[in-house]
């Protein structure tokens, strides 16, 4: 199915209701990114659809109550989103990375970075099993201990998210939005260290405006992922500024 | 965005409290989070049901909504929406998703044989609560098909589509009733008070 781009509007109750099928929420949802009344709608609408919660009401068994806070005082929380300038940083460290606790976090990292990885994980959540995951690679990235998740923005439109694991020196990387480059050119990735740099191959075509996890190994300490406009077969180096560029936390 | 929201509205001040243990939750607030508990724990619990059916694994999605609001209540942003519709966003999807996934599916004929009617029965349990009152009274202002677009896809887990088929209209239909019906939900509980 098709969103009507003549009015994505009259997707909103059915949003607020969670009767979207996958796309069409993907599609929704992106544009909700670009228009604020919509957002104020959906969001008036899902507070008035929550309200059905209340004639459904219904007492849960008591001993429920004596397992959700034991289960709760044996995990750890998510900290805070901290915004460092452009970049929002959110650490993982220590959730308690089973897979279902994955989806989760992911679910709670914001639109952005929800929409980013959400066409691979956020609609598998309690089935979610890494090696369902297209590549095993891209979930033992993600579910590494030490992953690190941070999206930028792009000088031009769009944004990158990125999946860092230290320890594996790989990260996985996803874009949204990034303007359309014409079959002439393509986007290149580049791992810009202090003493060298390196590319780390094109970014697939985008589908939807995203483009598939991508996996860039062989990551040093300091570097930077850049990521430029280069003629379609791809360049030996950068041939202009970056459009979007990340200064990659160490360890 | 609070701008276009209606202000006041049933149990607001519940609402209210619930943001403010939400920020002690997020600080690791444990008695908060048992407060989050005693607060809201009959409606999750029982939403879930609603769309679940199943008595166990209810209780698993329950206990499942209950520990995403403890480890990601540091996320909750009050400028995205009322700390209530966060809740119950959460529990609503967390429902949705487990009814949708291929395990379920097997139930799925069968709930849709009782989805419509089924919700007469779940609200005179719980009669005697203000709030559910107001909801069934609002309800009722809607049309009959909005009403059951609505009911079908909340309570139901169904997407539009699914509910279109259930009741036999264009899916276009289906989407336009599920907006108007929800905008007018939302106008009598804002000014039904």
């Amino acid at each position: 199915m098709r969103l009507r781009r003549t009015d994505p509007h009259t997707l909103a109750g059915a949003y607020a209701l969670d009767a979207l099928g996958e796309a069409d929420r993907e599609n929704f949802e992106r544009h909700l990114l670009g228009c604020e009344a919509c957002r104020a709608e959906a969001a008036s609408l899902r507070d008035a659809a929550g309200w059905l919660a209340e004639p459904a009401g219904a007492v849960p068994p008591p001993r429920l109550r004596g397992q959700v806070l034991a289960e709760a005082a044996r995990t750890r929380q998510q900290p805070p989103p901290v915004r460092v300038g452009e970049r929002v940083r959110r650490s993982w460290h220590g959730i308690g990375w089973r897979a279902p606790r994955l989806a989760v976090a992911i679910a709670g990292a914001g639109i952005l970075v929800a929409l980013a990885l959400g066409t691979l994980l956020i609609n598998t959540q309690d089935r979610l099993r890494m090696d369902e995951v297209h590549s095993g690679e891209i979930a033992a990235i993600m579910n590494a201990p030490d992953a690190d998740i941070m999206t930028v923005h792009a000088r031009t439109r769009g944004s990158a998210t990125v999946v860092m694991s230290h320890a594996a020196h790989k990260l996985v990387l996803t874009t949204a939005r990034l303007p359309a480059l014409p079959s002439t050119e393509c986007y290149q990735v580049w791992l810009m260290g202090t003493r060298r740099i390196k590319s780390a191959g094109r970014l697939p075509p985008p589908k939807q405006g995203m483009t598939a996890p991508m996996i860039v190994a062989g990551l040093a300490a300091g570097d930077r992922m850049g990521v430029t406009v280069e003629p379609a077969g791809g360049a030996a180096s950068p041939s202009a500024p970056p459009v979007l560029m990340l200064a990659l936390p160490s360890g | 965005m609070t701008a276009e929201l209606p202000g006041e509205r049933p149990r607001a001040a519940a609402g209210g409290e619930l943001a403010g243990l939400l920020a002690k939750v997020a600080r690791g607030d444990e008695a908060a989070f048992a407060g989050v508990y005693d607060h809201f724990a009959t409606v999750v619990y029982g939403l879930v049901r609603r769309v679940v059916r199943d008595p166990a694994q209810s209780e698993e999605v329950t206990q499942e909504v209950l520990l995403e609001v403890w480890r990601t209540a540091s996320r909750f942003d009050p400028t995205e929406g009322s700390a209530r519709s966060w809740l119950m966003m959460l529990a609503h999807r967390r429902a949705v998703d487990r009814v949708r996934s291929a395990h379920a599916s097997a139930q799925r004929e069968a709930r849709a044989a009782v989805a419509a009617t089924d919700y007469d029965v779940v609200v005179e349990e719980v009669e005697t609560r203000l709030d559910a009152q107001r909801v069934r009274r609002c309800l009722d202002s809607l049309t009959e098909i909005q009403r059951e677009s609505v009911t079908l896809a909340y309570y139901g887990g169904y997407t539009y589509r699914e509910v279109a088929a259930l009741l036999g209209v264009a899916v276009g239909t289906v989407k336009t009733r599920m907006r108007d019906g929800l905008i007018r939900l939302r106008d009598c509980l804002g000014t039904d008070s």
